[in-house]
């Protein structure tokens, strides 16, 4: 055996080094054995390569090689060397004492077996030949670790090395080794080993995710928890910034951010809660805290951190808050104002609309020495809100308040408070709960109904008629007061026992007439035809009066007749024919929307000539458009125009048929709806016919959606981010998709089309995974089974990445595959990842000891095992002794949590689930704060609990935080279900979100019912409202509009109740509706008295409108504001008419309607009426709208208020044509017997003239007989003849006196003179003589002069001479067939008024001889008149005179002296 | 002036009236009483000489008409009636009552002195006739009451023997009754006696056909 000095001076080298290797990893003490080696081995090397640079300065050294040698010896480990083949040639010492065992037994003799071949233990064996051959082989230094046996007993742990030594050309020529006992040193690895592995178990096993951050805050590590939450290694986080933008919530990226600089900034520990993104890209809640960790300078050197999930808890509060928060908004956003109050009065809460509407806040209300919230009601009401309430808190019943509210501005409105009480355990009330909502437009409307109602009443009360009202079967009813005041008795008075109403009414008839009366009415009521017949009947008095009656049945659409109404006038029935035909009309109407199609009812020219329903909703118009001359051109689109006009119409024209075809329609709001249309003529005629169309919308929506839903496939297909790919059951690629395609760069038409499945493998696959990628696809095509696959691809930039492929067969019916559809997923990172996390085992105990959490462990038992520096900081008390966990918490938690929280750790020892409790637990100070410990078990592959770690942080201010939160979530949450209302609230999309728990009592549902806008509405609203609500609500829910409806809705008794429900949407920044609120209040009761008073309103409006007579209703000003039907028919016009011309209503009415001789009069009294308030009654002409005048009365009265003021003029006019004419014909008889009994006077008159004159001239004649006899007389006797002569004188003389008393007779009211003017007798003379002139078809013109100075006159005398010379102006006119003027004028001429009257007749003969008594031209005339005319004229000290005003005609003028007093 | 000269009574109001027509029947020698009213006139004791009355029809306590209606019964003078402006239904009236003419003021002379006359005959007549009866009617009272019961049946035309069944006397008794009947009532025959009955209004009580069934 030979030894190389050189070499074993270089050993000496070597094995110096490995001495000072050991020595420094033992100095250092670094539990690591890997470090030691590798540091041992650092040594070899540099002592080996120090030796290989000296090798010339070897031969120097040789001397010292003995004593190298003995080192070498003596050293404790072995040193050999071998030749190039591996033959060990030389061992440093006998193996003998290193193994006791001969040397033989030891060392292989084999050239390429390792030395210690014998005593290598045979498990490790083949690694050591293995490496030692390789060695041989390749030239790389040989180490390898294996145990040997020792002398003592056992197998050790030895490590060898060895180096080749080479010539100078380097070929290897030798191999020095050494063999050191490291046993100790792994087992010192090895436990170390161990105290890590616990450590890092400790650190990722603890239930939180921990961090340390450097001094400038950028991550360096992060734990097996962080990591595997985050699925992102601390590596690929490399600052701090990209931490916030990678895995902090972006909302709370900015918090975050700050907070850590702040912290690393001012070196203070800091926290904050924010969300943390887990692997799969959701965020949890986590509660991060960090602390520095210093160096002795104080210096930082670390940060610590430590994140709690917290997301449930914080869902927890979240939802709380929400809840809390949705609470208060849902207070805030009901439509309606909601408060409470304590029983004393005092509000304790006011919502924010509260506010808002009335500008109160509760601090004002409070202010107001918290008298309620009256300081907001109108003070009018306050003591009766303040009486009810009280009521209320006395009896404990439901509070309901109707009165005004003053709203910001100081305006008010109708509001409508409800509150109901809530109670304690003992019955009392603690607190009232009251909602206020504004109910002013319904008292409003509430209010101008009931007025309506009102009025309506009094106006049949007013209508200056009797007005009755009758059941079908002639019950009567109703008797307007009138009526009641006429008979003496009301409808119910009539109910008399033993015979019906109708019978009682028939009593009050005259006994003649009560049979036809009876036997009228019962035909009428049989047949329903309209009932007209004049008959006594009894007044209160007794009296009976004749009324003219009519009664008009009404009916019902049915044709059924339901009332009667009646009066005391008549009138003309026209109305009948009228609504025939409406319902003629309706009928055909009916017809034609009882179809399902479009029906239109066409003529060539273009136009609609009518069209059911269904065609104006498919085509969006109203059916007013139609009848407003809707044409085809007006619907049709203009690229249809042409084809309307060219084909349509002609094959129409040529065939009276078009076929069905497909076009398209305009709708009104000019979007186009498929329509398919056929026609056809009417049979017998060309121009017009009926069209049946059908709305394709609905297919044509179809087909969209067909082809919409295809691409939006392949565009999914495309678009996920996996590759998809498709290969033939031959392995052709049939298919790629985009994502592939852009991976791969290539499209499918770039693989080789000659190369198939392999070709396009060995286009992409990775060279190394080719051939195992192409086995297994093979495979599977060979047996069909799916292929899954992890393998490298090729990226269009030429990167191989790690992809995992599958792929499935599809099959057809028989079994046989069709098609294999693949995907990749790239699981390069993935790769990455995991073998990042492999390599990150370091500075954990610190870590566990500088997050500011606090870490407990316990041993499956419960006892615990080890606490973080924290803990002890915090607690306090650094336990003298590891205790059990039972006593632990006995010792440190609140005695009060202690049940429960011991409970739950027991239970979670003892099932091994992970468990979190929440205590308070005594700190070092001796306080209790709130705290959070959450346990997590750790267990072994085989699943036994190996440890149980825990982690526990502060959360005093959480809980206290969580408390207060919870507690105003309790007190809204009763608020809102103490509120005697539903309140309900709906997601955007129109799910029920919230019921208050009124609603689930009041309708007995459970809120678990119901989510879906149609099933509430099917459930709970009113079959009749529910299409109608849903619709409006489903429209809101597109629109945003408020929603605001009354409808019924079904309580849990199955009643339906009146409700009205408001709903508004609540709307975030932007304007996006994030909820919506609804309240719905109970509004039955006024619903159903509203209903009442709808019908009686109705009902009285049928009345109106029924009743056999023209109303019209004014205002205080007489301008019309309302007119019934009958009115409006009669006038052919609608009020609304009137407007817009410059003369008021009334002005047109009557200027139009009245007649032109009437309208003056007319005016002049309705101006009167107005003025003073008397009632107006005028007959007169009105002009029917066929342009006939017919005679109307027309009454008014007025209708005044409390105060006596005037409200409404009520007017009834009545159309008597019929009467007057009959009247005017019994006025003319009159007039007749008038004449006919002044010619009786007349010649009475004349008898009595007679006889005065006659008595002396029948004594002269006598006298003068007897004289004649006397003087004739033999002898004559003459003094008896001078007597008689004397006689005869004196009688003469008697009868001349007879004459001048006669005259003396108009000179008797000479007294009776009063000075007056002349217009007011001559207007009264007019009146006199209109009815006269009308019967004479005369029209009378008068004219004064203005300014007439006043006369002295007698009236009566001077009206005679008037209307002498009228009428004789009248009578001079008779023959005349038309234009019949007579013309009065009045002027002052000189000292005198001249009055002027002349007529157009045939004029005047003898102009003064007709003054002459007795001289006339008239047939029967006395001829006395004019003479009487003069003389009373002259008596006056005027003239009379007449003049033949030229052809035709004649004047007569009388003068009358100004001056009273030359009268005389 | 005898007694058989007439008489004209003139009732007017009007003075003038009167005395023109005192003054005109004077002229032609007849003469007149005047009263210028009709209770005047009523009241007035009148000669019983033929007479006229000449009758205002307007006066002032009563009508003329109903004047000559309340003396209707009465035995009065024939009325011309005068007045001073006639009608017909006064005419027609007052000439069925009797009235001799109706003449209107004013009326010629001719005209009255004519009616005058004729009145004035038409009394004078009646004045006969009344004074005939007046004989009889005296003769009639002389009878004694049994002969005043056998003149209506004699007169009837019964036999003496139904005559004296009827009364119940003999046959002898009753043609002594016969006898003095018509010596007391001087009538030649019993023709004249049943004449004389007949102006005395003594009723036929029997007719001899009944009697003799």
């Amino acid at each position: 055996m030979t030894i190389t000095v050189p070499y074993l001076d270089r050993f000496g080298f070597a094995l110096a080094g490995c001495g000072a290797g050991l020595g420094l990893a033992r100095l250092i003490n670094v539990p690591i054995g890997r470090v030691v080696a590798l540091v041992a081995a650092v040594g070899f090397v540099m002592a080996v390569a120090s030796l290989l640079a000296d090798r010339k300065r070897a031969k120097r050294v040789s001397s010292k090689a003995e004593q190298a040698l003995r080192i070498i010896e003596s050293m404790p480990a072995l040193a050999w060397f071998a030749d190039a083949d591996g033959k060990f040639l030389y061992m440093s010492q006998s193996p003998r004492v290193f193994t006791g065992l001969p040397k033989e037994d030891l060392v292989s003799t084999k050239d390429d077996e390792f030395g210690f071949r014998n005593v290598v233990h045979p498990d490790d064996l083949g690694r050591v030949l293995k490496a030692w051959r390789h060695s041989l082989r390749t030239g790389h230094d040989y180490n390898c670790e294996h145990r040997m046996w020792r002398e003592n007993g056992g197998y050790r742990w030895y490590r060898s090395f060895g180096l080749p030594t080479r010539d100078r050309d380097g070929r290897v020529i030798g191999w020095y080794g050494t063999t050191i006992d490291v046993d100790e040193l792994k087992t010192a690895e090895a436990a170390l080993r161990e105290q890590e592995r616990s450590l890092q178990q400790l650190i990722d096993t603890v239930p939180a995710l921990i961090g340390c951050l450097s001094p400038q805050g950028n991550p360096v590590y992060f734990n097996k928890q962080m990591v595997e939450y985050t699925g992102l290694p601390v590596t690929q986080l490399g600052s701090f910034d990209a931490v916030v933008e990678v895995i902090i919530h972006p909302d709370d990226a900015i918090a975050v951010h700050n907070s850590v600089l702040r912290g690393i900034e001012t070196g203070e520990p800091f926290g904050l809660r924010h969300r943390l993104r887990q692997s799969d890209g959701t965020y949890r809640w986590f509660d991060s805290r960090a602390a520095p960790m210093r160096n002795a300078a104080g210096e930082i050197v670390q940060w610590y951190g430590v994140c709690l999930d917290i997301d449930a808890q914080m869902h927890a509060e979240e939802a709380l808050r929400r809840s809390e928060q949705k609470l208060q908004q849902l207070i805030d956003a009901v439509p309606a104002m909601i408060w409470s109050k304590e029983p004393d009065g005092k509000l304790t809460y006011v919502s924010k609309r509260f506010t808002e509407t009335t500008g109160a806040t509760l601090e004002d209300a409070i202010a107001t020495d918290g008298i309620s919230c009256l300081n907001v009601v109108y003070p009018e009401d306050r003591a009766e809100v303040d009486a009810a309430f009280t009521r209320a808190c006395e009896t404990g019943t439901i509070y309901l308040q109707r009165h005004r509210q003053v709203r910001r501005g100081g305006t008010y409105r109708w509001t409508e408070s409800r509150a109901e009480p809530l109670r304690d355990a003992a019955g009392n009330i603690i607190q009232w709960y009251g909602v206020s909502v504004d109910i002013d437009d319904m008292t409003v409307a509430q209010e101008s109904l009931r007025d309506r109602e009102r009025e309506l009443s009094q106006l049949v009360d007013m209508v200056p008629s009797q007005v009755w009202r009758l059941t079908p079967n002639g019950e009567p009813t109703f008797f307007n007061k009138r009526m009641v005041e006429y008979l003496g008795f009301h409808v119910a008075d009539t109910d008399k026992p033993g015979m019906s109403r109708l019978e009682a009414i028939i009593e009050a008839v005259h006994p003649d007439d009560a049979a036809e009366y009876r036997n009228a009415l019962n035909h009428c009521l049989a047949s329903g035809e309209s009932f007209v017949m004049r008959y006594r009947l009894r007044r209160a008095d007794g009296v009976y009066r004749w009324m003219s009656s009519r009664a008009e049945p009404l009916r019902d659409q049915g044709g059924r007749i339901v009332q009667w109404y009646g009066l005391c006038h008549d009138i003309d029935d026209e109305m009948r024919l009228y609504s025939a035909i409406a319902e003629r009309e309706a009928r055909i109407r009916r017809l034609i929307d009882s179809d399902i199609i479009g029906i239109v009812i066409w003529d060539l020219d273009g136009t609609l000539i009518d069209a059911n329903d269904a065609f104006l909703r498919m085509i969006q118009y109203e059916r007013a458009d139609v009848q407003a001359g809707l044409r085809w051109l007006d619907l049709t689109p203009p690229d249809w125009q042409e084809v309307h006009a060219r084909e349509e119409a002609e094959e129409l024209a040529a065939t009276g048929k078009m076929q069905a075809r497909e076009k398209e329609f305009f709708r009104k709001d000019g979007s186009r709806v498929p329509i398919l249309i056929g026609a056809a003529c009417f049979e017998g005629q060309s121009r017009q016919g009926v069209a049946y169309i059908l709305d394709l919308s609905e297919r044509k929506r179809a087909e969209v959606a067909l082809r919409e839903s295809e691409q939006q496939l392949q565009q999914l297909v495309d678009t996920v981010p996996t590759q998809i790919w498709c290969v033939t059951p031959e392995g052709e690629p049939s298919y790629i998709n985009k994502t592939m395609m852009d991976y791969i760069g290539m499209k499918l038409e770039n693989f080789d089309a000659e190369g198939g499945l392999r070709g396009a493998i060995g286009d992409l696959v990775h060279p190394d995974d080719r051939e195992a990628l192409h086995r297994a696809l093979s495979h599977s095509f060979r047996t069909g089974e799916p292929f899954a696959l992890r393998f490298r691809n090729r990226r269009g930039d030429g990167v191989y990445r790690w992809q995992e492929g599958r792929a499935e067969p599809l099959r057809n019916e028989s079994g046989d595959i069709i098609q294999w559809y693949g995907a990749n997923v790239d699981i390069d990172d993935m790769l990455a990842t995991e073998e990042a996390l492999r390599n990150s085992t370091r500075q954990l105990q610190q870590m566990i000891d500088a997050v500011p959490a606090n870490i407990l462990s316990y041993d499956p038992a419960g006892k615990l095992t080890s606490v973080s520096k924290r803990y002890l900081e915090d607690v306090g008390t650094p336990p003298d002794h590891i205790e059990g966990f039972e006593e632990l918490a006995s010792r440190l938690v609140h005695p009060d949590d202690l049940p429960v929280m011991l409970r739950r750790a027991l239970d979670g020892f003892a099932t091994g689930m992970p468990f979190v409790n929440r205590f308070r637990r005594r700190d070092r100070h001796g306080t209790y704060p709130w705290i959070e410990a959450r346990a997590q078990p750790l267990r072994d592959a085989s699943g036994a609990i190996v440890q149980w770690y825990q982690v526990s942080i502060d959360i005093d201010g959480e809980v206290r935080a969580h408390e207060a939160l919870r507690k105003r979530e309790q007190e809204l949450s009763q608020l809102v279900d103490a509120l005697p209302v539903h309140i309900w609230s709906w997601t955007p999309a129109g799910k029920l979100a919230y019921v208050n728990k009124r609603s689930l009592e009041d309708l007995g549902i459970s809120s678990a019912n119901f989510e879906e806008t149609t099933r509430v509405a099917q459930e709970l609203i009113h079959p009749e409202d529910a299409a109608e609500v849903l619709r409006t609500s489903l429209s809101c829910l597109k629109t945003g509009d408020p929603f605001l409806m009354r409808y019924r809705r079904r309580w849990k008794d199955g009643n339906y109740r009146w409700i009205e429900a408001r709903c508004e949407p609540l709307r975030d920044r932007d304007g996006t509706i994030i909820h919506w609120y609804q309240v719905s209040i109970d509004i039955d009761d006024q619903v159903r008295a509203h209903e009442a008073l709808r019908q009686s309103e109705r009902s009285l409006r049928q009345l109106v409108e029924t009743l056999p007579a023209m109303i019209d209703c004014a205002d205080p000003n007489g301008e019309p504001i309302y007119r019934s039907q009958q009115l409006r028919e009669f006038l052919g016009y609608e009020l609304e008419a009137l407007d817009g011309t410059e003369k008021t209503r009334l002005d047109g009415t009557l200027d139009a309607g009245v007649h032109p001789d009437d309208v003056a009069g007319v005016k002049e009294r309705y101006a009167h009426s107005l003025a003073t308030g008397e009632p107006f009654a005028r007959r007169h002409r009105l002009r029917r709208f066929d342009g006939a005048y017919r005679w109307v009365e027309t009454r008014a009265e007025a209708m005044r208020n409390a105060e006596g003021s005037i409200v409404q003029w009520n007017v009834m006019c009545m159309d008597i044509d019929g009467e007057v004419r009959a009247q005017e014909a019994l006025r003319l008889a009159q007039e007749r017997l008038a004449r006919a009994s002044q010619a009786a006077s007349l010649a009475e008159l004349s008898a009595s003239i007679a006889h005065e004159v006659n008595q002396p001239l029948a004594a002269v004649v006598a006298n003068s007989h007897a004289c004649q006899r006397w003087l004739t007389a033999d002898p004559p006797n003459i003094d008896r003849a001078h007597r008689t002569v004397e006689r005869i004188v004196r009688d003469a003389n008697a009868a001349a006196d007879v004459v001048s008393r006669i005259r003396a007779l108009f000179k008797q009211s000479m007294d009776s003179r009063v000075s007056m003017t002349l217009g007011s007798i001559i207007t009264e003379t007019r009146e006199l003589m209109a009815e006269e002139a009308l019967r004479r078809s005369v029209r009378m013109e008068f004219e004064f002069e203005s300014g007439l100075p006043p006369v002295a006159v007698d009236r009566v005398q001077l009206q005679q001479v008037l209307i002498n010379l009228i009428r004789n102006g009248m009578e001079a006119m008779d023959a005349l067939a038309s234009g019949k003027v007579l013309r009065l004028r009045v002027r002052s001429v000189a000292e005198a008024l001249q009055v002027e009257v002349s007529d157009r007749g045939q004029g005047i003969e003898h102009p003064e001889r007709i003054f002459e008594p007795f001289f006339t031209t008239k047939e029967h005339g006395m001829g006395m008149g004019l003479a009487i005319c003069r003389s009373i004229i002259e008596s006056h000290g005027g003239k009379l005179w007449a003049e033949t005003n030229g052809p035709p005609g004649a004047t007569f003028i009388f003068t009358l002296p100004i001056e009273a007093k030359d009268a005389a | 002036m005898t007694n058989d000269d007439p008489i004209v009574f003139i009732v007017d109001d009007d003075i003038r009236i009167r005395e023109a027509l005192d003054e005109l029947l004077a002229s032609h020698g007849i003469a007149a009483h005047a009263f210028a009213s009709a209770g005047e006139y009523v009241n007035a004791d009148k000669p019983k000489r033929p007479a006229c009355l000449i009758l205002d029809v307007e006066l002032p306590d009563i009508n003329g008409l109903d004047l000559q209606r309340q003396i209707a019964d009465g035995d009065h003078p024939p009325i011309v009636f005068i007045t001073g402006h006639g009608d017909i239904p006064s005419t027609v009236r007052a000439i069925k009552h009797g009235a001799v003419d109706f003449l209107t003021k004013p009326f010629s002379d001719a005209a009255l002195m004519q009616a005058v006359r004729a009145a004035v005959a038409q009394d004078r007549k009646a004045h006969a006739e009344r004074a005939e009866l007046d004989v009889l009617k005296q003769r009639y009272l002389d009878l004694t009451p049994r002969e005043r019961e056998v003149l209506p049946l004699v007169v009837s035309g019964l036999l003496n023997k139904q005559a004296a069944v009827e009364l119940g006397i003999s046959e002898v008794t009753l043609q002594i009754h016969r006898r003095n009947v018509m010596k007391k009532m001087v009538a030649a025959s019993l023709a004249d006696l049943v004449r004389i009955a007949e102006r005395l209004q003594i009723p036929v009580t029997h007719s001899r056909r009944t009697g003799e069934e």
